[in-house]
């Protein structure tokens, strides 16, 4: 393609002239970059220096002028069962929300790819949890999973006797309302994905092999299902990434506790800055997570991005 | 046998209320040492205090619009507000309120010294923060102040000023009354076949307990789940866990730190308080283990269970038109322990609310002005006599005032005066907040059984190691010390 | 929207199907249901037990104090029992800053968005990988920047400030913007542009005045995405303010009292009003984007 990317903007004086000589195109993203500049990749930096240090509030000193630690804080925190954990609890949860959100996605897309007369209004139903502001969604769940909440109700019925268990006071189960939150609210986006995907299908393909033969369920798993694979991966890594970032639902429901037995990554970062105040400490953990994510996504991204292009 | 126990009751109070009078000259002394640095009084009576603050403001706002800002935790409106709008009255300053959740502000004040938004003037943060919030540069040392306005005798009258010094310097008012005490149903005491079941059973007689194994007894005696009655309310939750074992443990006898600032925590005492608060958690009602402030304060007004710890905060609630046991209990201090053949008594001062400045005020002076004016004897009355706060008894005028009194009951105040005068300070270190933090972990996981009771405090003794460490082991220790003579002379002695 | 053919799922009985449905719906409105309903129930009915799931006394009251306390405090005062809750502000501030921040924070993405996508679609600015590299900061955990935002902002007095949250929010919605214009703006052919410089146009003009207008409806749903997403924002409204910015997100919270706890009842009177904005414009966006996917997927 042609480059015809320069510009003459007039004759202007001072740092306009100057922009204007930049080439158009850097002129173009210039605004995004600055934001990005101020709002990215500045505090980048300062989170490698504040990992080098052990700058905590109380010590009373600008961070620049914190005493340097070296590479403690990253030793410490392999050795800290609290980070550690938070980190494994963090890659339980993504695995088992986003492989519930999809079978259940696949499972509701199989149901829409009909139509019937009250189809639009069922669509509109489904898709209304992913349109609740996440707090609100997770104070709802609060409400549900009080001792006296209609979900304690509901399992007494079946259960036949008084239920009044304290979800979100159970260290062992009271992940269990964050997990259901969190599938309640976006299994949606999933669902339309994938009902897109399967709906993009094109017809020729599903009529040969219904054609050669194959039942409907056959001719679903056979051809609609791997088609729609590519879509299906990009959804599940979004909803991965974002589910990694997990935050809202748990500091709504239990702040991570009792004791740290909620704590996600994002939970765990910020006990760690905003209520011990170990921000040098902090800043070493959130630069080991994203080394570690950004090295996963790259790694996915590489062979994605080549079959796009 | 009746007249035997009001006796030994009257022997035990008349006791308890010595030691305490005794600990009132002992914390005298203290604060008199701490006071020791600060320069000579100004000139001003007490009797004029607030109108004096009020004219010293005015003169100092001149004829500018000052608005003083208060970051305040959430629920203290209604000990501040009269207050503040007598103030406005008096001064013209108006005055702006912040509200944050009073779990979070401590947390909130400290993050200013981070974030340098200048956001409030003045902030009521709790009281064991003060070390760690003076550390961060945040507070104004008000010596200087105090010096120019502060009259003769106005903290006198003041019962627990622990936490106004930090390092010998003055960084702000108590200005709550927050000693630890007990609860009982007097019904279920005073009931004559209860009485009688439970000398059958135990061999000695129902009354106030003493010592934390009798108050275990008589929990697991009144535990009739089946009846609908539970032995306790209590808190077993995160936030309020580890002061019932503070209390637990120093009642044994034992300071948390050597004099070379090593944990004794994980001693077998230690251990065995941990056990034995693990172990009384079966006999307290449902909700004890996710419930905070509020819903405590519910659970035991509906009436169901025995016994209860709390505040004169509680008191304010369980005296009121929405509890079901308004006049239906007595009080007792924290339970102590036997010591050598002593009984050992440790109170507990755990909580209150001081008035700080903030340095990056730009009306620190009238800041200042304004909670010397809000502390001063009539107006701090005002504020605690407010039933929608949670500001209690703080000074003596506070106890012989009758709406007070009415508010909380007699009975309850000569409980919680005793309490408050022979109370063992808080953990006023540089890392209070850390130490805390991580005891409180340690011992949820032990009570939920998810860590052996041993197991639980060697991982906190270690951690308290690296976190003196980290602070400076040698000015922590020095810290330490001093602060060990502040507990009162009663406990101490007693204490190793 | 394609056709459909009536055999593509696998066949289910017509009323199993139907029930499949209905179930789903209910799992999916339940939880709304329960906030919409608490937000009626009088202060004795929050956590009755057993629970009520119709506010068997509905009343306005929470309402009244999220909207206009002072009618709330007089309401209190003539019902005996009722809740006294001393409040120190209404919600409407909190209104206002969420909806001047999230659409200034919407304004300067899409504006900053389509700018940067035009770049780097028409002029493949920094190779194929450019868009990556914005697609990357979505993969940020925002609490790793949090901390030294922190920072960053008390030094540059932005704390607690509006334009410190929207400069925030619109650096990470830039990826998300960029990422969708950009595959708008790709479906229209280049063609196009230099048909329109050859009859007289600049180039400048010719983006603005032939691609720009085909490409309105990807970029008012992107904008609309955007607002959302600034919107319903909760952690840096946590951590960037301290009491004197206050977004809907965080006003929720505020809702505790002395004596009676987390105000359930107000919590989902207010979580009801600041979802509505959503729930529209999310609507608005399904109707618009209907036939596209994102830009996930190419026919």
């Amino acid at each position: 393609m042609e480059r015809r990317d320069t510009v003459q903007l007039g004759t202007q004086c001072g740092p306009l002239q100057r922009i204007a000589r930049l080439p158009f195109s850097i002129v173009l993203v210039l605004p995004a970059q600055l934001i990005m500049l101020l709002v990215v990749v500045v505090p980048t930096l300062i989170v490698v220096w504040l990992s080098l240090t052990d700058w905590q509030p109380t010590d009373n000193i600008p961070w620049f002028k914190a005493e340097f630690s070296w590479f403690w804080n990253f030793y410490d925190l392999l050795s800290d069962e609290r980070f550690v954990g938070a980190v494994l609890r963090t890659l339980f949860v993504v695995a088992l929300c986003v492989s519930t959100e999809l079978v259940l996605a696949v499972a509701l897309a199989l149901l829409f790819l009909d139509e019937w007369p009250w189809r639009k209004v069922a669509v509109s139903v489904i898709i209304l949890p992913m349109m609740v502001v996440p707090v609100d969604a997770a104070n709802a769940f609060f409400m549900l999973f009080n001792d006296h909440g209609p979900i304690n109700q509901l399992l007494s019925l079946v259960l036949d006797r008084p239920f009044e268990y304290a979800w979100l006071a159970d260290p062992h189960w009271a992940l269990l309302p964050i997990i259901f939150a969190e599938v309640w609210q976006w299994t949606p986006l999933m669902f339309l994905l994938v009902l897109t995907a399967f709906l993009n299908v094109p017809r020729n393909q599903w009529r040969a092999a219904l054609g050669l033969g194959a039942t409907p369920a056959q001719a679903f798993f056979r051809v609609v299902l791997p088609l729609s694979l590519p879509v299906m991966l990009v959804a599940v890594l979004i909803r991965a990434i974002e589910t990694f970032k997990i935050f809202d639902v748990i500091y709504i429901l239990t702040r991570g506790g009792p004791g740290a037995t909620t704590e996600s990554i994002s939970m765990y970062m910020y006990n760690g800055a905003f209520v011990y105040f170990r921000m040098g400490y902090v800043a070493a953990a959130a630069l080991l997570v994203l080394f570690v994510v950004v090295s996963v996504c790259l790694a996915l991204f590489k062979p994605l991005q080549k079959h796009y292009e | 046998m009746q007249n035997d126990d009001e006796a030994q009751k009257a022997v035990d109070r008349r006791s308890f209320l010595k030691s305490a009078a005794v600990g009132t000259a002992a914390f005298a002394a203290g604060t008199s040492l701490l006071s020791w640095a600060r320069p000579a009084k100004a000139a001003g009576s007490l009797a004029n205090v607030q109108s004096d603050a009020a004219r010293a403001a005015k003169e100092l706002a001149g004829g500018r619009v000052v608005t003083l800002r208060i970051l305040e935790p959430s629920g203290s409106l209604g000990n501040i507000k009269p207050v503040a709008d007598r103030w406005t009255a008096d001064t013209g300053i108006k005055v702006e309120y912040i509200e944050v959740p009073l779990g979070e502000i401590n947390q909130k004040v400290l993050l200013e010294a981070v974030s340098k938004a200048g956001s409030f003037d003045i902030a009521l943060p709790a009281s064991f923060g003060i070390p760690d919030l003076a550390e961060s540069g945040i507070l104004v040392d008000l010596d200087q102040l105090a010096s120019k306005y502060e009259p003769e005798g106005y903290q006198d009258s003041i019962i627990y000023k622990t936490a106004n010094y930090y390092k010998g310097n003055f960084y702000g008012y108590e200005t709550d009354g927050d000693a630890y005490v007990m609860f009982y149903r007097k019904d279920w005491i005073s009931d004559p076949e209860e009485q009688k079941r439970y000398a059958d059973r135990y061999g000695i007689t129902l009354k106030v307990p003493d010592t934390w194994e009798e108050l275990d007894q008589q929990l697991a005696f009144f535990h009739r789940p089946e009846s609908g009655r539970y032995g306790g309310a209590l808190f077993r939750s995160q936030y309020f866990i580890a002061w019932e074992w503070w209390v637990r443990f120093h009642a044994k006898g034992f300071f948390p730190f050597t004099d070379d600032l090593a944990p004794q925590i994980n001693n077998d005492a230690g251990v065995k308080a941990l056990e034995e608060l693990a172990a009384a958690s079966k006999y307290l009602y449902p909700g004890a283990r996710s419930n905070g402030l509020f819903e405590n304060f519910e659970a035991y007004g509906k009436g169901d269970s025995y016994a209860n710890i709390g505040w004169g905060g509680t008191q304010k609630y369980l005296n009121g038109d929405k509890s079901g046991v308004k006049g239906k209990l007595t009080y007792g201090p924290t339970p102590g322990g036997k010591v050598n053949g002593t009984l050992v008594r440790t109170p507990y001062f755990n909580w209150g609310w001081n008035y700080v400045v903030s340095s990056l005020s730009k009306e620190q002076e009238i800041a200042y002005l304004f909670t010397l004016y809000a502390v001063s004897p009539t107006l701090s009355t005002i504020a605690v006599r407010d039933p929608g706060g949670y500001f209690d008894p703080f000074r003596d005028e506070h106890y012989k005032d009758p709406e007070i009194i009415k508010l909380y009951s007699k009975e309850f105040l000569d409980v919680h005066e005793a309490s408050m005068r022979g109370s063992i300070p808080d953990l006023y270190l540089k890392g209070q907040g850390e130490y805390f933090d991580v005891l409180r972990v340690n011992v949820q996981a032990a009570d939920v059984g998810q860590k052996a009771p041993k197991q639980a405090l060697d991982d906190t003794a270690r951690e308290w190691d690296r976190i003196s460490r980290r602070i400076g082991r040698k000015g922590q220790t020095v810290q330490w010390r001093f602060l060990k003579g502040l507990y009162p002379q009663a406990a101490r002695s007693h204490l190793v | 929207m394609s056709d459909r053919n009536s055999a593509r799922a696998p066949r289910l009985p017509k009323v199993l199907h139907r029930v499949a449905v209905v179930a789903a719906m209910v799992i999916a409105f339940f939880p709304v249901f329960w906030l919409l309903s608490t937000s009626f129930k009088p202060y004795e009915e929050w956590a009755s037990s057993p629970p009520h799931w119709l506010p068997k006394k509905p009343t306005l009251q929470n309402y009244r104090i999220v909207f206009a306390p002072e009618s709330a405090r007089r309401f209190a005062a003539t019902q005996a029992g009722s809740l006294d809750y001393k409040v120190s502000g209404s919600a409407w501030a909190a209104f206002g800053t969420s909806a001047v921040v999230a659409t200034a924070a919407t304004l300067l993405s899409v504006v900053a968005g389509t700018l940067a996508a035009y770049s780097i679609s028409r002029f493949r600015i920094g190779g194929g990988s450019f868009a990556f590299q914005f697609l990357s900061v979505r993969m940020f955990p925002p609490i790793a920047v949090v901390v030294p935002m922190v920072v960053l902002f008390s030094m540059l007095r932005l704390t607690d400030t509006h334009l410190g949250l929207i400069l925030a929010y619109t650096a990470f919605t830039l990826p998300f913007s960029i990422w969708m214009i950009r595959s708008f703006i790709e479906e229209i052919p280049v063609d196009l542009e230099g048909v329109a410089q050859v009859h007289g146009m600049s180039q400048v003009e010719a983006f603005l005045k032939v691609t720009l207008p085909l490409i309105r409806g990807g970029v008012l749903a992107t904008a609309l995405f955007v607002f959302i997403l600034n919107w319903s924002e909760f952690l840096f409204a946590l951590t960037l303010t301290s009491g004197h910015v206050v977004t809907v997100t965080l006003q929720v919270a505020n809702y505790v009292s002395a004596s009676s706890g987390k105000l359930y009842g107000v919590q989902a009177a207010m979580g009801t009003i600041s979802t509505i904005p959503v729930i529209v414009f999310g609507f608005l966006i399904q109707s618009l984007v209907r036939g596209l996917t994102f830009g996930a997927v190419k026919e």
